[in-house]
């Protein structure tokens, strides 16, 4: 059995800022739980204007008190209490020239208990003429001596040429990012115990203690109650997502990349402090 | 910046960082960009980086994780927008 979860949103900011923010957008005060984030491949095709990103994020978790209950914890690795720690794969594409950008995101740990695929689409609303009005827009921030479309590098006197073109940007009505999210569950617990046991050949992959553990369950149910119980958590991470992202856009807005890079120094400082390091323990323990 | 998951490789990533946001809001959010120009920056990174990932054993997950999914895509093709083929692998 498989959930799905799907909804939609309209940021307030121009595409090319969400894209951005999207890069930009751990760590933000939403995020406290994301230790880690490293881009392991990149590729730009200067024929199609398009930029494709693989980037791996390390988070802290801690499993539900019920996923506990439902399995042992030496299948989940977990501490006594659910602590741990898992890897997300993100891949990502943005097309400036057609306006959209396309991510997808999955757990790469515990995927035997349940995989949890989050899939964005982004889009700039169609108009007409879209890419000659932001490149007027930039003619313009240019013609200002901004020195540059977020005012990378520069903290003093570009500032204000930032903040007015981005300003400028997203007070413009149509100025506007959709973007749908699609989150997909699937428990696969179970399933690899029973390929094992039809091909006897193949070496087990799991330990033989998992064999009795699942005897006594209906495999059905257990990846059932799994799917339902991400599906409840996948409901209530999505605000702090969106949340962490216009933290991130406002940060752009009212200061450009600048303050953008400053906030993000400040957010991991607190992060680093709170938890002592990558295994340390939070105190702000949001789930994603 | 967003912290690396091997501090070693902080100070090359935060480089490689800074020339991407650049690149990026300068030249490809313009539609002006013609080659990736933090390619060498990259390259350091990545060297860095992988040997952190094998180290801590992650290269193996992370490969196998690949592999999954182009079996998992090959199971449900769908066609993306302007009829592509979306795979997380490259």
């Amino acid at each position: 059995m498989v959930k799905f979860y799907s909804q939609s949103y309209t940021y307030d900011y121009p595409f090319p800022a969400v894209t951005l923010a999207y890069f930009l957008r751990y760590p933000n005060p939403y995020s406290t739980h994301v230790l880690s984030t490293d881009t392991i491949s990149r590729h730009f095709d200067p024929d199609t204007q398009r930029l494709t990103t693989v980037r791996l994020h390390l988070k802290r978790s801690k499993l539900p008190a019920a996923v506990l209950k439902l399995l042992p914890r030496s299948i989940l690795g977990a501490s006594a209490g659910g602590d741990t720690q898992s890897f997300i794969l993100e891949k990502s594409v943005v097309d400036i020239r057609e306006g959209w950008m396309d991510t997808e995101s999955r757990n790469l740990d515990f995927t035997g208990v349940l995989s949890v695929i989050e899939k964005q689409e982004f889009k700039r609303p169609a108009a007409p003429s879209r890419l000659e009005d932001w490149q007027g827009i930039e003619g313009a921030t240019r013609r200002r001596e901004s020195g540059g479309f977020f005012n990378f590098g520069s903290k003093s006197s570009n500032s204000n040429a930032t903040k007015e073109s981005v300003l400028t940007q997203s007070s413009t009505p149509e100025e506007k990012t959709d973007v749908v999210t699609t989150v997909t569950l699937h428990s696969h617990i179970g399933e690899k115990w029973k390929r094992a046991t039809t091909t006897p050949s193949s070496s087990s992959e799991e330990p033989p203690e998992k064999q009795g553990f699942f005897k006594s369950w209906s495999t059905a149910s257990i990846q059932r109650s799994i799917e339902i119980i991400g599906l409840k958590r996948a409901r209530r991470s999505q605000p702090n997502a969106k949340e962490g992202m216009k933290v991130v856009l406002e940060r752009m807005r009212e200061g450009g990349l600048v303050a953008v890079l400053e906030g993000m120094r400040k957010d991991r400082e607190r992060i680093m402090g709170a938890h002592g390091g990558v295994r340390g323990k939070g105190v702000n323990d949001d789930d994603e | 910046m967003s912290a690396s998951l091997a501090p070693e490789c902080n100070e090359v990533k935060e480089r490689y960082d800074n020339c991407f946001l650049k690149w990026y809001s300068e030249k490809f959010l313009r539609g002006t960009a013609t080659t990736d120009e933090c390619k060498p920056l990259f390259e350091q990174y990545e060297k860095c980086l992988s040997k952190a990932l094998k180290t801590r054993g992650i290269d193996t997950v992370l490969k196998e994780a690949r592999e999954d999914n182009r079996e998992n895509d090959a199971e449900h093709m769908r066609p993306a927008r302007n009829g592509e083929l979306y795979l997380l692998s490259n």
